[in-house]
Order: structure tokens, then C-alpha cells, then sequence
């Protein structure tokens, strides 16, 4: 894993950034865009920047849900929660895959190899049920399918 | 017409007349978030080292969602000539070098074809326009989709882009603000609330600088006809803001769109980037003196900031939470000005209600709301997809025609109107897709996304699936909203467990009438569908929380899987994907180890013939105390 980025670093990354003028998301999608995710210090950094305090930022950062503050996993498996899917046993996929997995929803294993998030319906319904994995959609799940789909991942395939 | 914007559009004209008139092939393919599911990326590669292969005079482009979001990815092929484009569905890559040969060959492909979209109709292949999907369909927001490249500017402007901004410059802003009034273009959010009115708030505003926001979160679950419009038309927003900024006096405009929309949000940035490269936006548009911004915004995953002051909170402060009422945002928004928000497809009429007049758009139908909406349908029907339509059909109307009726085996048992706090309805097939007939029952139709579910739904899961989604979006402001909603998931899910009391009505109640003091409306309707559907499908209800039962056989406490032929050779395979390894021999074969079972019913799928699912309570309560008494 590369080091953390330092403070002079994240300072250039956020210098266009200013106070008061709407400037907290961008910034702070621009420092996960860089890293995959929202350091320690970027937040401080963050903070200081657009003149306000850590734990302000740090408030925004776990209000959204997809805002990280550690790595993400090497593969990430994102179950999608909508209605559509749900209608066509999307939560038994859900119950396959923590088990398959052994991870509760937004864990990640030990090893760092996969993680598990919810994923929030974007309208490929006509997929559903569906998961993504690393962003692309694997649809027309069954039971059986997510089963074999975990297996895969989790040997590597 | 302002002299620059006549140059602009006719110089695009000239450039779309040439492309039709290049005598070369050209192939469309959708692309966007539906489509690329499918892989619509791996398409347009296949495709364009086809094209090179076969040395084949042809371009290959991009356009937006046609709204047969099941059967992409879609193409469109136009032949040399330009007399005929057929639209072919189901292209998937393995089928990219079949078509490319039949194109080569000059012929068509009527296995693939969904209809003629121009030139005459072929004994294989009909017009496109009598497919049963197309038909009752009033495509006016959708009219560019399918037809042009999303990221082009100029093929927006010679398809009537940006006339409408153009005649509105000529007006001053209170006959825009008439205009808009007239065509009873109503919030498309599900609301309703005029948007004349709104931009009439901001037009008598006496403070300055004025905002206009463009809700674009759509975080409905089950709708994307925003997501539709954004990737496959986005400069109608553009403009439609425009308009708005003309009308309000605005100085700037945020469009906010939801982190789960990423190419929406690359689409709307392009088309804002090409219309200030254009002199559309910024300081003294098209030598006309006015000066208006856009920013576009990206969420970041939060249901409640698709709630007006949420969304402005998120953009001007720290946490999305919604603002307390009054005062409105048109009093005091974005940094305490005033501001409008409206949604993505509220601002996209405007651009046609002003090139064509009011009385144009709003006789489009019979119906008291005005204009066409577009829905998205998904669930337990044939074909999800997007439509746009007039309101009024009834949902039977909408099955049978739209979404190719319910799937093979399944009965429409009710359906979720728009979003996670709308209620549930049962399977009314009279119920019309206007406004009313929802508040009458204690819902609302929402923005557009309507789920179908069948008798293999319980609406019990489906409450405690929403109840769920209601708390994990919650705020956290309200006592009311974030213990309520929790509370309610915990009932929900013991009565899901097997552990449902009489009382529990009566706690629903209790929720159901202090959740209506919560600030905003997430608190405010989060127990809606469990309100509705406890009267909808009493029945249901009653003997999960009675019998212990669950008649679709979906809630875990309730249900068992059993194995009723123990010899059948499928359960090898079963016992092998079992993921707690609860499918154990014994010996006549095998059976189910229960403590070990989660339900998820993959043994089912793979042994249907030797698994069942059966209620775990076999003597309900009821009949029990009958037997006893």
C-alpha cells in the first residue's frame, strides 16, 4: 500500500479550494478521487483551508455515505438495495453473500481483499437483481449465481 | 432572434444537414448508465474495428436513451443513403460482427430490429412507431433521444436547442414568468406546486444575489427518469435554466446531481463547459448584457438531500441535514438568498413551453396536470424501461402497454407509486397516474419511478426494506424521525422473525401519528407505506402478526426449507452451494440442518423439485385456538 499523502502535498491538492463558497464536496471528492479515500490529515488539511474546523469536516465526511476514510477494498462488491431488485430476492442474495463473504454489510475482509457495501439503485432495474463489482454491474443474479460469483472473488478468479 | 444565438443554430443546422448528407453508414449506439450494464463500451469498440475490418463507409456515434432500457444496448443504423435508420435492440457484443456483416451486405437484420424509426416499413420489420412500447407515447422531453449525440451542442441546437432561451430574451421577465404560469407546468417531483409561481417568488425577490438549484439527486429508489434526460439530453437543462435565470433575475445556478449518477454528471459538466464555450453562459450572454453561472454539483450518497434544503445545506454548508421552515428557500437559500429549486424535469419543459407557447404544451391531454411526464417501470413486469407519456392512463393501461404486461407466472399484487415514501397500492388496475387519486389515499406519485410487485412479495419485507432505507437516510435532526424510524425497523423485523404482538398495530399508530411532526418531509411520510399497506393488505398483515405466517413465503422467522425428496440427485449440487453447508446427508439422501439455514433459497433454485418452502408454524395460531376451544 503507498504511503499516506503529507500535509504540503494535500495543501496543493486543495489550494484552489476557498471558504464559504460551496467548496467542502469538491474538495473532499477531490481528495478521494486522488487517494480512494479521506486521510487523517486530509481532513485537517481540508478544514484548514477553507478556515473552519476538523470536526466540521469530519461531520460532512460521515454524513454521505460514500465518503471513505479508510481504503477501499482490492475488489469491491456493492449489493443493490432497490426495489426492483428486492421484488426479484435481492435481500436473499444479500443473506448468500454476507454469509459467502463473512462480512456484515460495509465490511471489508482482513486481508483488504474484498469489501461489501450497500449500493444505491441507479436505474439498470431492468438488470435486477443486480450487484456491482468494482463499478460494473454483474445482473440477472440468482441465489445460486451470487453464490458462485463470491466464490470466484474470493479465490482470485 | 438575438443575432449571435440565429448564427449558432444555423451554422448547426448546416453541420447536421451534412452528416445526413454524407453518404456514409452511420451507426448509433446508446450510451448510457442502462446500456453500458450491458456493455455498450465493449459495443462501440467491436464495432469500430468491425467497421475498419470490413473497410466498411461508416461512422459510428453515440446518442441517449431510446427507453427501451431492457433490451440494450440499442444501435440505430442509417443506410448510406439516408432513406431508412432501423433500431435494433440486444446488440450485445457477441452479436456486433453479425450485424456489421448483414450492414456490409446492405441488408437488415429482423431478428434484432425493433422497428423502422425512418424511411418505410420492411416485411420483416415494422415501423418503430407501432411497436407496442412507442404507441400512447407523446415524446416531447424525450424527442432528441435516439437521435442525437448528447455530447454534441450543436446537434441540440439544430433540433430547436436553445430557441426557446433565444424568444424568452426578447421577453421581459414577468411575460416569461406568464408564459410558464399559463402551460400549469406543475413541480415534477412529485408536488405538483406551479413553476410559474416559484419563479415568480424569485422575480419579486428584493435582496440579491438570486439562485436557481436543479435538484438533480433523484434518489428514489426504482427511478431514474432524470438520469434518462441528463445523459441523453442534458443542454435541455441548460437551457430550461436559462430561462429560469431570465425569468428570476437569477445570478447563478447549481445543478446538483446525486454521486450515484456519474456519467449524468460528466454529461451536464460537458454541456455546460460547451454552452460557456459558446457564450450561452456566463458575463454577457450572446452580447445580450445578462450574465448568469452554473456550477455543476456532485452529491455524495444522502437521500434527504433530494429535499430542498438539504440539497442547499449540502452545497453551502457541512451536513446535508434539511433546514427548519420558514423561512423557504425563496426567501433564504443557497447563503441565505433567495433561490429556487426545482427538479431536473420541472426546468427541461421550459425551453419547449417557450418556443412552442403555453397553450401548445398544456393540450397535450384532457388531464389536470399539464404536459407529458416521463415514469420508469421495473419490477415483476416484462420489459423495464422509460417512457413519456400524458397523465391519465390507468396502471392496467400502463402494464398491458408499457411494460409488456407482468412476468411469466406472476399477478400484480401492488405496486410502490414513486419512491420509499410514497405507500404501496394495491392491484388497482383502475388507479390513473395523475395526482389525486394518490392523496386520496394517503399517498402521493412521486417523481416518476413506479415498482410493480407480485404475489411472491410480502409487503411486510417490503415495509421493513423501506423502513430500513427511511432510517439509514435519516438525518438525524428529528427525535421523532431517527428514533422513529428505528423503532418501527424493529418491529417490523421481529414480526418478520416470528415474533409479531397485537399491539403492534397499535405501535404502528403511535409512529405513524408523532412521525408527522418531524421538520421535513423524509420524517414526515417515512411511515407511509407501512400505513398503507397495513390497510391495504390487512389480511397479510394479521396473520403474520397472529398466525405467524407469511403467504409469499419470504419472511425468515416464518418460513422453513424442507427437503421432500431427500434422494433427488439435484441436491448434490444443492448441498454444495449451500453457503452455511446446512444441506446434510442422512440416510435416505439428504435434508436441511435447520439452525444452520439462512433462507436464501439457492438449494431451491438448483433442486426446485426436491426443496420446498413450507410455514414454519405448522397449526396457526387461530386455528390452534379453534382446535382448543
Amino acid at each position: 500500500m503507498t504511503a499516506e499523502p503529507g500535509v504540503q502535498e494535500l495543501r496543493e491538492l486543495v489550494a484552489e479550494f476557498e471558504p464559504g463558497r460551496g467548496h467542502i464536496m469538491p474538495a473532499l471528492h477531490k481528495v478521494q478521487d486522488t487517494y480512494g479515500y479521506i486521510t487523517r490529515t486530509a481532513i485537517e488539511v481540508v478544514a484548514r483551508q477553507l478556515n473552519t474546523t476538523p470536526a466540521l469536516i469530519y461531520g460532512t465526511v460521515s454524513f454521505y455515505s460514500d465518503f471513505r476514510t479508510h481504503p477501499p477494498a482490492e475488489t469491491e462488491v456493492a449489493w443493490c438495495c432497490g426495489p426492483a431488485c428486492r421484488v426479484m430476492g435481492g435481500d436473499r442474495i444479500r443473506e448468500a453473500l454476507q454469509q459467502e463473504f463473512e462480512l456484515p454489510l460495509n465490511g471489508q475482509t482482513p486481508d483488504h481483499r474484498i469489501g461489501l457495501h450497500i449500493g444505491q439503485c441507479n436505474g439498470t432495474c431492468s438488470e435486477a437483481p443486480q450487484v456491482w463489482v468494482n463499478g460494473e454491474v454483474v445482473g440477472n443474479l440468482t441465489v445460486t449465481k451470487a453464490i458462485r460469483l463470491a466464490r470466484e472473488l474470493k479465490a482470485g478468479e | 432572434m438575438n443575432a449571435r444565438l440565429e448564427a449558432l443554430i444555423s451554422s448547426a443546422k448546416q453541420s447536421w444537414a451534412s452528416e445526413q448528407a454524407s453518404g456514409r453508414v452511420r451507426i448509433n449506439v446508446t450510451l448510457d448508465t442502462s446500456s453500458q450494464a450491458k456493455g455498450a463500451a465493449t459495443v462501440i469498440e467491436k464495432l469500430q474495428a468491425a467497421v475498419a475490418a470490413k473497410k466498411l463507409v461508416a461512422d459510428v456515434g453515440i446518442t441517449g436513451s431510446w427507453g427501451f432500457c431492457w433490451m440494450e444496448p440499442c444501435v440505430t443504423v442509417r443506410t448510406a443513403a439516408g432513406t431508412q435508420t432501423v433500431l435494433y435492440g440486444n446488440v450485445t457484443p457477441e452479436r456486433v460482427d453479425e450485424l456489421i456483416e448483414k450492414v456490409a451486405a446492405g441488408q437488415d437484420m429482423p431478428e434484432l430490429a425493433l422497428g423502422v424509426v425512418e424511411g418505410n416499413p420492411t416485411a420483416d420489420i415494422p415501423l418503430l412507431s407501432d411497436h407496442p412500447f412507442m404507441q400512447g407515447q407523446v415524446r416531447r422531453l424525450m424527442a432528441n433521444l435516439g437521435i442525437t449525440d448528447p455530447e454534441n451542442i450543436d446537434h441540440y441546437l439544430a433540433h430547436g436547442g436553445y430557441e426557446g432561451f433565444g424568444k424568452s430574451l426578447e421577453l421581459d421577465a414577468e411575460a416569461i414568468v406568464k408564459e410558464v404560469l399559463d402551460s400549469g407546468l406543475g413541480g415534477r417531483a412529485g408536488g405538483g406546486f406551479p413553476a410559474g409561481r416559484k419563479w415568480d417568488f424569485l422575480r419579486t425577490a428584493t435582496t440579491s444575489p438570486r439562485y436557481l438549484v436543479c435538484n438533480a439527486d433523484e434518489g428514489d429508489p426504482g427511478a431514474w427518469v432524470n438520469r434518462v434526460l441528463m445523459e441523453g439530453d442534458p443542454h435541455l437543462i441548460v437551457e430550461g435554466m436559462l430561462i429560469a435565470a431570465l425569468a428570476g433575475h437569477a445570478d447563478a445556478g447549481y445543478i446538483y446531481i446525486r454521486y450515484e449518477y456519474p456519467l449524468a454528471f460528466a454529461r451536464m459538466q460537458k454541456a455546460v463547459e460547451q454552452a460557456y464555450a459558446k457564450g450561452l453562459l456566463g458575463k454577457d450572454i450572446l452580447g445580450s448584457g445578462k450574465d448568469f453561472e452554473i456550477v455543476v454539483f456532485l452529491g455524495a450518497g444522502s437521500y434527504v438531500c433530494g429535499e430542498e434544503t438539504g440539497l442547499i445545506n449540502s452545497i453551502d454548508s457541512y451536513r446535508g441535514m434539511p433546514r427548519i421552515k420558514p423561512p423557504f428557500p425563496a426567501q433564504a437559500g443557497l447563503w441565505n438568498k433567495p433561490t429556487n429549486v426545482n427538479n431536473v424535469e420541472s426546468y427541461a419543459n421550459a425551453p419547449m413551453i417557450m418556443r412552442n407557447g403555453a397553450h401548445w404544451w398544456s393540450s397535450v391531454s384532457d388531464a389536470k396536470e399539464k404536459g407529458t411526464k416521463m415514469f420508469t417501470f421495473s419490477g415483476s413486469v416484462n420489459w423495464a424501461g422509460c417512457v413519456e407519456i400524458p397523465f391519465g392512463p390507468t396502471i392496467g393501461e400502463v402494464i398491458d402497454r408499457w411494460c409488456g404486461g407482468m412476468r411469466p407466472g406472476l399477478e400484480l399484487k401492488g405496486f410502490q407509486p414513486g419512491g420509499p415514501l410514497s405507500g404501496i397500492a394495491t392491484a388497482n388496475r383502475d388507479l390513473t397516474l395523475t395526482l389525486d387519486p394518490y392523496r386520496e389515499l394517503g399517498m402521493f406519485l412521486g417523481g416518476g419511478g413506479i415498482v410493480f410487485f407480485d404475489q411472491h412479495t410480502c409487503t411486510v419485507d417490503l415495509c421493513s426494506y423501506f423502513l430500513g432505507f427511511c432510517e439509514d437516510e435519516s438525518c438525524g435532526r428529528c427525535t421523532t424521525c431517527h428514533g422513529g424510524t428505528q423503532r418501527a425497523v424493529e418491529i417490523l423485523r421481529r414480526i418478520q422473525a416470528g415474533g409479531g404482538r397485537d399491539v403492534d398495530f397499535q405501535n404502528f399508530q403511535n409512529l405513524v401519528t408523532t412521525l408527522v411532526w418531524s421538520n421535513c418531509f423524509h420524517g414526515q411520510f417515512a411511515m407511509t407505506t407501512v400505513k398503507t399497506a397495513v390497510k391495504a393488505f390487512e389480511d397479510e398483515w394479521r396473520e403474520h402478526i397472529f398466525d405467524k405466517r407469511c403467504r409469499a413465503g419470504v419472511c425468515q422467522g416464518l418460513i422453513d426449507y424442507r427437503v421432500r425428496a431427500p434422494g433427488d440427485p439435484a441436491l448434490v449440487e444443492a448441498a454444495d452451494v449451500c453457503p452455511t453447508g446446512a444441506i446434510v446427508p442422512d440416510r435416505s439422501g439428504y435434508t436441511i440442518d435447520d439452525p444452520r439455514c439462512i433462507r436464501c433459497g439457492a438449494c431451491k433454485e438448483i433442486a426446485p423439485n426436491a426443496i420446498e418452502v413450507a410455514d414454519r408454524f405448522a397449526v396457526s395460531v387461530a386455528e390452534g385456538a379453534a382446535a382448543g376451544g
